[in-house]
């Protein structure tokens, strides 16, 4: 792993494990299947629901700062901590959580490598179902990073001015507009197709057979010498509801290394119902 | 017990075994060649609690009895006594769940969302719990199973409670089929059997019962059926899901027939319409593939493993073939509730048909 641009905010299940009582390591479960937490998780991990706490539940948006940070004073984290975020579906969610704690300007923030599933096929590693000890702390967030994130009106520059890298990472079926979400979805959008410009490269390219991603090499073969991203450019992820597209956020900011990436999390659920703008399939 | 009276003082005692076997019946009018290349249906619903996973669920049970896994003595404390959790698409746990209530441990089924409600239902019924997961999400590499996953972390997570059978690793399953179907199949057929038919899923009926008979008789081919990728027939895996089964080995089967899904129901229904067998999708799918193998040519003699009975997909028959519907509630009448309807009722029921009045 320490090949990546940016090795540090990547850890092992193996990391996770010898860190299991230190108490400036604070880990973080977030799952697709809300379900999986409480069936067990790894010993003192807290769990947050991606439905219900770290999204707005009235309006379509984020969490905002202060619900954030009362989120995570309840859990017990303060901001010198080291969070490790892992989850379920090749850590979806999990690099939407970190995504989102970036974007509050929480410094150390790590993806365990391989996710849940990792963990739990792994014999020495040990799951519990018992909630985690946790104190409680008054968190106050260090600043914010919105250049981490994209909005509708930037996606509507970028589409005029055709200047950045932007990448599509659903399914190819959602990029052609064949399927407006993936089966069993309910988030959807009044028209399938997508942002004139964008390049489809599922998240998934980034991923190995064991679920851990692929090297530096195998990803700069992939994005840049396949797909054609350039590294010097600004680049924008975008996929349904802006999960998966977190998890290659995560990959060509840290992993590739390019400096300027942000993840449009309003993404096609936003862009395919907007009235006028332009649809490519 | 006595099979010859079939008076029984225990359920259990009605499990296969070489002595009490699943019966074959002679496929009459469905047969494309009834003399050079007989085909006998192995009916696996006969089985007490209604299909082929009956042999697994006894033996993965027995197994885990066997090491002291199960029951009130493992955890004290005068907690629940220990159960047992394991992903399912619905036969295997009702038979799990039936023999573990009967032996007074709980049961936690952890099912795919696509299984039908009949088998949701009858697990219910059987005494388990039901947790339920959205298996279609966008495929994940190294991932596996959603269902198979959260069951593993039940049995990690919560020891205390929970021991995990595991279908699709534990060599019990294949043993089941080693020691009961593979010698009934032989005992049954004199040893003439020269082609077997079945579908797969955990792989333990093809890898149990491939070693018996291959052992018997090298010659004796094994051919699998499965439904294309994306399809509706529960219980059974393409061969790119595979992966997820420890048992599956590639070494026992002689060819694998990929047949379109659509084709399990049309045949499941002509099973029951012209050979009174009221066999499930994935034996209709087996009787393709059956069928596509005899009409190649050549002479044999055909056992085909029919997995269970249509009694648990009638909603999914509906899906598939949605003329079964037809009929099912009274006749349109003309009422002032529903005017909408009345042009469409009048014009179904000729209103004078023989020109009779």
């Amino acid at each position: 792993m320490s090949e990546y641009a940016h090795p540090e905010v990547l850890v092992s299940t193996d990391w996770v494990h010898e860190h299991l009582n230190d108490p400036k390591v604070k880990l973080v479960e977030i799952d697709v299947d809300t379900q999986a937490y409480s069936a067990g998780h790894v010993p003192g991990a807290v769990g947050f629901n991606w439905q219900t706490q770290l999204q707005d539940t009235v309006r379509r948006d984020i969490v905002s700062k202060a619900e954030l940070e009362r989120l995570l004073g309840e859990a017990g984290i303060s901001p010198d901590d080291t969070i490790v975020v892992y989850g379920d579906n090749n850590n979806w969610f999990a690099a939407y959580g970190f995504w989102l704690l970036k974007l509050y300007g929480h410094e150390d923030v790590r993806l365990m490598n391989g996710g849940r599933v990792k963990w739990l096929d792994e014999d020495d590693k040990e799951l519990t179902a018992e909630a985690p000890d946790v104190t409680p702390t008054t968190y106050r967030a260090r600043g914010e990073h919105p250049e981490l994130r994209a909005k509708v009106g930037d996606i509507l520059k970028i589409i005029e001015a055709g200047d950045h890298n932007l990448v599509d990472v659903r399914s190819p079926d959602e990029f052609t507009g064949k399927v407006i979400a993936p089966p069993g979805m309910s988030e959807t959008a009044q028209r399938g197709g997508h942002i004139p410009g964008a390049k489809n490269i599922p998240w998934s390219s980034a991923v190995a057979e064991d679920g851990t991603f692929k090297s530096l090499g195998e990803l700069q073969q992939i994005y840049q010498n396949g797909q054609g991203i350039d590294p010097a450019k600004p680049t924008v992820a975008y996929c349904r509801i802006g999960e998966r597209s977190s998890h290659t956020w995560f990959v060509l900011k840290y992993l590739l290394g390019i400096d300027d990436v942000r993840n449009y999390d309003g993404s096609w659920t936003e862009y395919g119902n907007l009235i006028g703008q332009p649809i490519e399939r | 017990m006595d099979h010859r009276t079939r008076v029984y003082d225990d359920v259990t005692e009605l499990l296969p075994s070489e002595e009490n076997p699943s019966p074959m019946v002679r496929l009459n009018r469905l047969s494309p060649a009834p003399e050079t290349f007989p085909l006998f249906a192995k009916l696996e619903w006969m089985n007490p609690f209604g299909s082929v996973k009956d042999r697994a669920a006894s033996y993965l049970l027995r197994d885990l009895e066997e090491r002291g896994e199960l029951g009130a003595d493992t955890n004290g404390n005068g907690r629940p006594p220990r159960g047992i959790v394991e992903p399912t698409s619905g036969n295997t746990g009702i038979s799990l769940a039936t023999l573990a209530s009967a032996r007074g441990y709980p049961m936690l089924a952890v099912v795919p969302n696509k299984v039908p409600l009949e088998k949701k239902v009858l697990l219910k019924i059987a005494g388990a719990e039901l947790e339920v997961v959205n298996d279609d999400l966008c495929p994940s590499p190294g991932m596996g199973d959603g269902s198979i996953n959260l069951a593993k972390t039940y049995a990690k997570a919560q020891r205390d409670r929970y021991a995990m059978p595991n279908q699709y690793e534990n060599e019990a399953n294949v043993r089941a089929h080693l020691e009961t179907t593979g010698p009934e199949i032989w005992r049954q057929t004199g040893g003439r059997v020269t082609h077997v038919f079945l579908s797969l899923g955990t792989c333990g009926t093809v890898t149990g019962l491939g070693r018996f008979l291959k052992e018997k008789n090298p010659e004796i081919r094994i051919h699998a059926v499965q439904p294309t990728e994306g399809h509706d027939v529960p219980g059974l895996r393409n061969v790119r899901q595979l992966e997820v089964s420890k048992l599956f080995d590639p070494s026992l089967i002689d060819e694998i027939h990929e047949i379109d899904y659509e084709i399990a129901y049309t045949r499941a229904l002509e099973l029951a319409r012209k050979e009174g067998l009221l066999a499930g999708p994935s034996a209709g799918l087996i009787h393709e593939g059956a069928r596509r193998v005899v009409e190649r040519g050549g002479a044999g003699f055909g056992v085909l493993i029919f997995p269970d009975n249509v009694f648990k997909y009638t909603s999914n028959l509906v899906k598939h073939i949605p003329a079964l519907a037809e009929g099912t509630t009274p006749p349109n009448q003309p009422s002032r509730a529903n005017p909408a309807q009345q042009p469409q009722a009048v014009q179904a029921t000729p209103t004078n048909p023989g020109g009779e009045r």
